[in-house]
């Protein structure tokens, strides 16, 4: 069922899109290609190690404790992840202004920002099924927390890790957005020219060779990542039977207002500076964008209603959480109970590889017209977005299900029950607090998705971020001011979304 | 690795038969009958009033029903892939850089818009050879920060030349040619200028400490001094002043605060046109008359702060007031654009380094 959704989604827009490539002369430079790809791998690379070095601090502190503001904290950390491109281009160059130049520096930084939500929810949600009495049998042994954290608790999240590294290594290195807004000549990716070949030099068969290369590496990268979230690990803990405690050491509690205060400034830094942007004119304060948001371009086709591109880009969202989560869900079952299991990740990981606009060109043309013409209904962008959610919702779902006791559901088959049944008993109470983990990943994919949706949303019934990105495509203080204060509403709405998403599952 | 290879295989298995079931089903054309529904394929800064929608639909009966298929160059390479079969009926938003790619790919049927001889004299012949039609037209300029300049007591240039001086260093911000429509229109205007020798003015550009940005967005609204920027010179349109204008908050400024360098302006035209290979030609050349009706052409200024490719339509205050006037607009010929655009780009690129 899962590779019937992504062949049918994702193989059948890329061949039309392949189709028409082959038959045009090209200009491909294989020598520069190779030498774009190793600069995107390094840089990629680097903005890794960095979101995992400021994520996995954050992921610690929400897995390990119950402290105020905890939900909240891990509502931001995935703002940054659903902000488009643009308005994090115009955050950071608020926050920074003309102190940094586009370049490397620049990427590296809103790609660790933007990221962090990968690492966070990733982990997060394996960390979560840990069970902290392995550990803390070490503490009560001698072991310093450094060293029952190194020695058990790592052990036990490198499946997690390694799984949420390989997907933020793969958005850095295919990254478009950032690297076309923020980066300079040092920091082109394949993708950057892959639309600098479709998009101007028409160079399809050039395009085609490049995004192959792309697809092989970020295969390679998906494979590893797949290859060490398959290995069982030592102590196969199973769902968590207390609620995480209160930091009640010392210790514990430093630790605790040490990382979430470094985070909470991270997080809110650029949103601040948006916040600031939305509410300033060049006569000082003002609430003038905000009066504006409902009324402005009213009677054009530009915009339409913002309330209307609201409820249009939540019930995209909704639908988007569900489609992927069910999707990916049975894609991660398939992926634990097949014999060809690593091969069925990487395949369902692969979207991961092809760039939203990629995909958005090949499915208007695959669906924009009979004989399945889906564009009149809802659901062409919604699909499109569970399209690229999917492998986020099987590197969120498969490190935990691995973490599950397979030896359940031989036990209940073994008393009798039906395989779906035993399945359920055995793995049940970790794929809800899981499902509902992932869903809300893929929901946010959707809101804060533009790649695809200006391909594929009907010009009357533009999404959040196409509207903020053609306000942001014309002259004046209102257009920055009113992008501003949207940019404002899709974060508010986020961390709406996530905090009901997450509070669903933390009910049991 | 059996098992690997084996997976590969049936990936292939099945890509190869969606490729094909994706080929044999060529879409079924149906006549249009009754009330009619036409797709408007275009790019996502397309504007208009949506009135003007609803009288289209009184007068004709025809349903509009606008797509926009990404920036103006994703929507031609979409056009392009789709040549023959298209997912629309009429296409606008193709401008006089990528027109010639269009035509030559088989997109657009010979159609001439009924009202043709309205067109400005100096547009009537640039339809491609009867398969376009102008619709508007624009110019890409630098623009100046005024008060940038009132304050540092520099005089502004007045020349493409002094740009590369010593005392506009590290002032000016442009936009990548290969990812942004402005930048590729200031490019082509340097070449105009310099013919062969336009590789030494951006050689010279460069030493001066240009700055080149991705996207006209972080050009204008974060480059520029006029944003949130420092750079006071920016390549944007000659209707950006006006813009300023109509989009700043209230009280409205009585002048802007930003103007033209009407040296070095590229003019870029946009065409519409009926897509090949449509059900109802009729239907979508009903479109393209209506694109240049009188109303449709009365409301282009406002909606797209682009100037009207029909004589006589009146212009709204804020353009006859601020919109610069170019003397001479550089133009090169579509075919020649068509035929050396890959080369340019890539010489580009090896000057500036990216």
């Amino acid at each position: 069922m899962p590779a019937l959704f992504l062949g049918v989604l994702l193989v059948a827009p890329l061949a039309s899109v392949l189709r028409h490539a082959f038959d045009q002369p090209s200009g491909l430079d294989l020598g520069t290609t190779g030498g774009i790809a190793a600069l995107a791998a390094l840089q990629a690379a680097i903005s890794t190690a960095l979101a995992l070095l400021i994520g996995l601090p954050i992921a610690g502190i929400l897995a390990t404790y119950r402290f105020r503001g905890r939900g909240l904290l891990q509502a931001l950390a995935t703002v940054p992840f659903v902000l488009p491109t643009v308005v994090i281009a115009l955050a950071f160059r608020g926050l920074l202004g003309a102190r940094i130049e586009p370049g490397l520096l620049l990427v590296i930084l809103a790609h660790v920002y933007i990221n962090l939500a990968v690492i966070v929810r990733i982990v997060g949600a394996n960390w979560q099924q840990l069970d902290p009495r392995t550990a803390l049998a070490a503490r009560s042994l001698g072991a310093s927390p450094l060293t029952a954290f190194r020695t058990i608790t790592l052990p036990e999240l490198k499946a997690s890790i390694t799984s949420a590294a390989a997907v933020v290594f793969v958005f850095c290195f295919s990254s478009l957005g950032v690297v076309l807004i923020l980066g300079d000549s040092g920091t082109r990716t394949l993708e950057s020219q892959i639309l600098r070949q479709t998009s101007l030099l028409l160079d399809f068969p050039a395009a085609a060779v490049t995004a192959l290369l792309q697809i092989a590496v970020v295969s390679a990268a998906l494979l590893l990542g797949a290859r060490a979230s398959m290995t069982r690990t030592r102590f196969g803990a199973a769902a968590r039977a207390t609620p995480a405690p209160r930091p009640r050491s010392v210790r514990a509690r430093v630790h605790v207002a040490v990382v979430a205060t470094i985070a909470l400034v991270i997080l809110l830094l650029p949103l601040l500076s948006l916040a600031s942007a939305s509410l300033r004119s060049e006569h000082g304060w003002t609430l003038e964008w905000w009066r504006s948001v409902a009324s402005i371009d009213a009677g054009t086709t530009r915009l339409g209603s913002p309330v209307e591109a609201i409820a249009t880009s939540v019930r995209y969202a909704l639908i988007t959480g569900v489609i992927a989560s069910v999707v990916g869900v049975l894609a991660a079952m398939s992926v634990l109970a097949h014999r060809l299991g690593r091969a069925i990740a990487v395949i369902a990981l692969a979207p991961l590889g092809v760039s939203a606009a990629t995909l958005g060109l090949g499915m208007m043309l695959t669906f924009g017209r009979p004989p399945l013409d889906l564009r009149a209904t809802a659901l062409l962008v919604p699909l499109a977005h569970s399209l690229v959610a999917v492998p986020l919702v099987i590197a969120v779902v498969l490190p935990s299900l691995r973490s599950g006791d397979a030896r359940l559901v031989r036990a209940a088959a073994s008393l009798g029950a039906a395989p779906t049944r035993a399945f359920l008993t055995a793995y049940g109470p970790i794929l809800r607090v899981v499902m509902i983990a992932a869903g809300g990943l893929a929901a946010c994919v959707s809101l804060g998705e533009f790649g695809a949706a200006s391909f594929l949303a009907r010009t009357d019934a533009p999404t959040v971020p196409v509207q903020i990105v053609r306000l942001l495509q014309r002259p004046g203080e209102a257009s920055v001011g009113v992008a501003s204060a949207l940019a404002m509403l899709l974060v508010v709405g986020t961390l709406v979304l996530v905090s009901a998403v997450d509070a669903l599952g933390r009910r049991r | 690795m059996h098992r690997a290879l084996s997976a590969i295989a049936v990936t292939l298995v099945t890509g190869t038969a969606l490729l094909l079931a994706g080929c044999s089903s060529s879409p079924p054309q149906t006549a249009g009958q009754g009330p009619t529904t036409v797709r408007l394929l275009t790019h996502d800064s397309f504007v208009v009033s949506k009135a003007l929608i609803e009288q289209l639909k009184h007068d004709t009966g025809i349903t509009l029903e606008v797509s926009s298929a990404g920036d103006a160059g994703s929507m031609v390479a979409g056009a392009v892939l789709a040549a023959g079969s298209p997912s629309a009926d009429v296409l606008f938003g193709v401008d006089n850089t990528l027109v010639s790619t269009a035509v030559d790919a088989g997109v657009f049927a010979p159609f001439t818009a009924s009202d043709a001889s309205a067109l400005l004299p100096a547009l009537q012949q640039d339809t491609s050879g009867g398969l376009v039609t102008p619709i508007d037209y624009g110019d890409v300029c630098i623009n100046l920060d005024d008060s940038w300049f009132a304050e540092h007591r520099l005089a502004r240039p007045t020349s493409l030349d002094q740009l590369t001086t010593p005392a506009y260093r590290n002032l000016l911000v442009v936009e990548d040619p290969a990812t942004s429509s402005p930048g590729l229109a200031f490019l082509l205007a340097t070449i105009a200028r310099y013919g062969d020798g336009w590789q030494r003015y951006w050689q010279a550009l460069e030493r001066n400490g240009v700055q080149v940005s991705g996207s006209w967005t972080d050009a204008y609204e974060s480059a520029f001094s006029a944003g949130s920027g420092t750079r006071p010179m920016v390549v944007s349109y000659a209707t950006s002043p006006p813009a300023e204008i109509v989009y700043a908050g209230d009280p409205k400024p009585t002048r802007p605060s930003t103007s033209v360098l009407t040296d070095g302006c590229y003019r870029q035209v946009e065409y519409a046109g009926v897509l090949k290979g449509t059900a109802d030609e009729a239907a979508a050349g009903t479109v393209v008359d209506w694109l240049l009706s009188a109303p449709v052409q009365a409301d282009v200024p406002l909606s797209m702060f682009v100037f009207p490719a029909r004589s006589g339509t009146p212009l709204p205050d804020v353009f006859t007031k601020f919109a610069a006037v170019v003397p001479n607009p550089s133009q090169l010929p579509a075919t020649e654009v068509a035929a050396n655009l890959r080369t340019w780009l890539a010489d580009w690129g090896t000057v500036m380094g990216r």
